[in-house]
């Protein structure tokens, strides 16, 4: 892999400090002196990953081109024979160059080691020497650059110097020190032109520009945690993390973030902690490069949503219950209880697992469910069916979103990505922004939309479209868009590439999975199957969605347990009870309930042997993510009271049943995974834990370059091919969906999903509890008329199996529809659209 | 009443000169301090709102530029050039001799709320020194007693309005 071009791109000699190189002609001078000269340029402002701006000059190097006689186009040659260089009167900027034949570069002379020097001495006249209590301090660009570059004394006056600002909060999450900015612009640029919320901006001017905010709330992105990696100095500083531990007191452990379908890469840095009884406790959570996954970013969530992992509500000893209520018991006795109750089903066995879980755990699951003679394998929730055909027309291999550009399409349906895989987000409409054409279909507004109706960014025109359906008819509107929308269709058919995001927004499982089909056949049909770049995701719920999937667990038997409850049912690291208010129902049809969890709630509360699992932290594993990459996770914290790993759980349990040996390890069970699941056959954890070199290369001693993003040493995954990658594919036949009808007086509820909510694994975070929303409704402004309803009204919302009570806000949404977020409210709300009624409670309270 | 509705012909003018509206920023700055006496919170939020900008980037703009005041000033702002053609002319005499007669420090207001004095920049008109804008109007030729009877002139008129209510 080398720095990323286009196929027909032609190579052209570079010279760098005297030798030559063969480098793609327009490529960058920083990134390929880098790339190929291992010739690391300073730099303050430039980042590889935004656009150049040449703000701090720092990467002044001496340039010239070689001569050629106008006439005969022949290299002009000095009296020694050798070719002249025509030089620059001046140092140029290396970050605003671009690759050209016969381009001569010197990095090695006096010149450039002496404007290295006053640069850094410029920088440096105001910059306070708090280094020894700064976050930074260790991991510092600007500490590097000044001990290698750098004056080796001041030649300003002490008493002279600004003083400003140390702690300005820029959000809830982010602090600036005025003091130690630099005024790179990096954070302003991050904003603007890969987030799109230009939310930080600069201030004055000269000597006396800073870093605002003047937006309400402030800075408020799902993005923001990663302008402090690539803040070259200490300026910005995580709420999270700042003044918690010096960079050289910390082991970086690879993982892989336990939220959602995106699976970014990350590092726990670790360090053994007082706070957390002397053993291994995250600090704080880094991302880890993956070019093909998460680049370098990764969202707030994954960055501080890690408290669960330490909770004090975590469950740490194993709980039964003989008779009336459940009691803390030994491992040997909840085992003992457990192999009881399963030995007495006579093999009506069934499991439910989340999508949090990983593949060994499944595996193991499966195999103790299959082993007792059950075969009912569900996965939670119930709502994302659609797996399959990731499965079959899923993107195609070595697929890599930051390649969609000019000439490719995108479709987005049912799906809200902001709020459900920020990273999809950030990455598509990175892509939009390289002039790919964005269509988002929804019977809602939601942020992508809003992308897909601009039609100019940072001073580039962009391109897109919004189709709106009628709620419930996601999977109608893609299938007639080419007759209802003829224009958007063939965008998408003629696009180079196309990839569709097809979510279950407003539908059911029966609407998303003929939404799903009906995504298939519109990639099927126009040809964009079976190649890198093109094809099917789906935002499932979740890291390991698509581990349920292979590993033979679908929403289709969960419907089926749900319906006809199995004497025994094990349900593991899912929370039926706290999702869905339908579940008590028939949780307590079932005769024994068995969870694997890490917290206590409603769902435990049905259990009769409750058994307290790791966290994704605490143990090795594997997730299998929305582009159906295979990635590892290693074991980072110490362990929490008795909790011990699912899949050891399970295995220990399939022993005492007579199932053969207890695998001893992680590595173990996914070595028996490869041998007997066909797409895992080269999964082995040795193969998943291979790197090979990402462009741009970081993490090492030039932190200036890409900041302070982990370079990748725990595996960049293995992506299992998909049917189409393989073989032709069909389409299929779109099922007929049956709307859900609502009567007067009443509304359907289309539950939405919100990144920030209080759900049991995101509440011991409470850093970001000021972000959740308030529990609300949004309904249609004729319907809020109808029913007497202003904004702001405290209303309670009924529906089959309970109630809530949350605020009305009116909003853009269809007649006859309400949107109920999920997991904001204590109780459970439907997890699928559902008919409401809606009475006021209360005025809203003036201020 | 919001700026929209106040200045809608002038807005809508601005506007139809730019071929993207966010190039309107600047004039549209001008008439919310205009409206307000200095670019408070208000004018940006409103200024974003009609360019569609998020409200950072406006206020960036106002932070950029000087003839942009982000502090409340007097009725009349006056800014005296103190550059060097008008230096030459005694234009620091004359700004520390008006500064003494308000009995105000640089960039300060009278305590009426009527004055503000600060010096700037070059503001080409070296040959009518010594000179000042009041309100981005000129007045040049200056000498301390014509100021005096200036400032007089303005108090006056300021109680009359006073006496009148």
């Amino acid at each position: 892999m080398a720095i990323p071009v286009k196929d027909d791109t032609k190579l052209v000699t570079v010279k760098i400090d005297d030798k030559e190189y063969q480098v793609p002609a327009g490529a960058n001078l920083v990134d390929l002196a880098k790339w190929y000269a291992d010739n690391d340029i300073p730099v303050f402002c430039y980042h590889p990953k935004l656009e150049p701006v040449g703000m701090c000059r720092m990467c002044l190097v001496e340039l010239g081109s070689i001569m050629r006689d106008r006439e005969t186009g022949d290299v002009v040659l000095d009296d020694n024979g050798e070719p002249t260089v025509r030089w620059f009167p001046k140092l140029q900027t290396a970050c605003t160059q671009t690759a050209s034949d016969g381009m001569v570069v010197r990095t090695n002379t006096e010149a450039v080691d002496e404007t290295r020097e006053n640069v850094l001495e410029f920088l440096l006249t105001s910059h306070p020497l708090d280094c020894p209590i700064c976050d930074k301090g260790g991991e510092c660009p600007l500490q590097n650059l000044t001990m290698e570059h750098g004056p080796q004394e001041s030649r300003m006056i002490y008493s002279d110097k600004m003083h400003l600002q140390k702690h300005v909060p820029l959000g809830d999450l982010i602090f600036l020190d005025r003091e130690r900015c630099i005024q790179c612009a990096r954070c302003v640029r991050f904003q603007d032109e890969l987030v799109g919320d230009a939310v930080l901006g600069f201030h004055e001017r000269g000597r006396r520009l800073q870093i605002i905010t003047s937006s309400d709330p402030g800075f408020d992105t799902y993005f923001s945690g990663n302008t402090t990696d690539i803040c070259p100095v200490g300026a910005l500083t995580t709420a999270d993390f700042r003044f918690g531990a010096r960079p050289w007191e910390m082991t970086e452990i690879p993982s892989i973030s336990p939220w959602d379908a995106a699976g970014e890469n990350i590092s726990l840095s670790m360090r053994l902690d007082r706070d957390f009884g002397g053993r291994a406790m995250i600090k704080r959570v880094m991302p880890r490069q993956n070019e093909y996954v998460n680049e370098l970013w990764i969202s707030d969530k994954t960055r501080f949503g890690h408290h669960f992992t330490r909770s004090l509500d975590r469950l740490v000893e194993p709980m039964v219950s003989f008779g009336d209520k459940l009691t803390d018991q030994s491992w040997n006795d909840a085992y003992k209880a457990a192999v009881t109750a399963l030995e007495g089903a006579s093999g009506d066995v069934a499991a439910i697992a989340g999508g949090a879980i990983s593949n060994e755990d499944l595996w193991e699951l499966r195999q103790l469910v299959e082993g007792l003679g059950g075969s009912r394998l569900g996965a939670w929730p119930p709502t994302h069916g659609g797996a399959d055909l990731v499965a079959e027309v899923g993107v195609g291999q070595d697929t890599n979103l930051k390649e969609l550009g000019a000439g490719d399409a995108i479709l987005v349906v049912a799906s809200d990505l902001e709020e459900e895989v920020p990273i999809w987000r950030l990455r598509l409409k990175r892509a939009q922004d390289r002039g790919a054409y964005l269509v988002v279909a929804n019977a809602r507004p939601t942020r992508m939309e809003e992308f897909a109706l601009d039609t100019q960014r940072n001073d580039k025109p962009v391109e897109g479209a919004a189709v709106r359906y009628a709620p419930g008819e996601a999977a109608a509107a893609i299938s007639d868009l080419k007759s209802s929308n003829k224009d958007v269709y063939d965008r998408l058919a003629d696009a180079t590439n196309l990839v569709v995001v097809a979510g279950a927004d407003g539908l059911d499982l029966d609407g998303n999975k003929a939404l799903m089909q009906a995504c298939a056949n519109l990639l099927i049909e126009t040809d964009h199957v079976g190649k890198a770049n093109n094809g099917l995701m789906s935002p499932i719920p979740g890291p390991n969605g698509m581990g349920l999937h292979y590993l033979g667990y679908t929403p289709e038997v969960t419907q089926d347990i749900v319906a006809n409850p199995p004497k025994v049912l094990i349900v593991a690291q899912a929370e039926p009870a706290e999702d869905d208010p339908t579940a008590t129902e028939w949780l307590s049809k079932v005769d024994t309930v068995i969870t694997l969890s890490l917290f206590p709630d409603r769902t435990t509360s049905y259990a009769s042997i409750v058994l307290p699992i790791q966290s994704f932290a605490e143990r090795d594993g594997t997730f299998v993510n929305g582009e159906r990459r295979v990635q590892r996770f290693y074991t980072a914290q110490g362990p929490l009271g008795e909790a011990v790993p699912a899949w050891k759980i399970l295995t220990t349990i399939r022993e005492k049943l007579g199932q053969g040996r207890a695998k001893l390890s992680a590595a173990a069970v996914m070595l028996e995974i490869t041998k007997n699941v066909d797409v895992f056959a080269e999964m082995r954890y040795k193969n998943l834990s291979q790197v090979t070199r990402q462009f741009p290369e970081i993490g090492g001693d030039d932190l200036y370059y890409g900041g302070t993003a982990y370079q990748n040493r725990g595996g960049l995954g293995i992506q299992i091919p998909s049917a189409a990658d393989s073989g032709k594919v069909k389409a299929g036949k779109v099922a007929s969906v049956k709307a859900t009808k609502a009567s007067k007086g009443e509304l359907i509820a289309l539950p939405i999903t919100e990144l920030y909510n209080r759900s049991n694994a995101f509440m011991p975070s409470g850093l970001v509890h000021a972000r959740v929303a308030v529990p609300y409704v949004t309904l249609s402004s004729s319907d809020a008329d109808d029913l007497g309803l202003v904004d702001g009204d405290l209303v309670e919302v009924s529906f089959e199996g309970g109630a809530v009570r949350v605020r009305a806000t009116v909003g853009d949404v269809p007649a006859g529809v309400a949107l109920l977020p999920q997991h904001l409210t204590d109780e459970p709300t439907p997890i699928v659209p559902t008919v409401v009624t809606l009475s006021k409670i209360a005025q809203p309270v003036l201020a | 009443m919001a700026l929209k509705e106040k200045y809608n012909d002038r807005i809508q003018l601005h506007l139809s000169k730019y071929p993207d509206s966010r190039s309107a920023v600047m004039p549209l700055l001008y008439i919310a301090q205009e409206e307000y006496g200095y670019v408070n919170d208000q004018g940006v939020d409103e200024v974003a709102e009609i360019l569609d900008l998020d409200p950072t980037q406006v206020r960036s703009i106002a932070g950029f530029y000087t003839m942009y005041s982000e502090k409340p000033k007097g009725k009349y702002w006056l800014q005296v050039c103190t550059d060097l053609a008008c230096a030459l002319n005694g234009a620091d005499e004359f700004h520390k001799a008006l500064k003494d007669y308000l009995g105000v420090e640089e960039g300060g207001t009278t305590e009426d709320g009527l004055f503000t004095v600060e010096h700037v920049m070059c503001l080409a008109a070296c040959d009518k020194a010594p000179m000042l804008q009041c309100n981005f109007h000129f007045m040049e030729d200056l000498d301390m007693d014509k100021m005096k009877a200036w400032v007089e002139e303005k108090r006056a008129e300021y109680q009359a309005e006073l006496d009148a209510k």
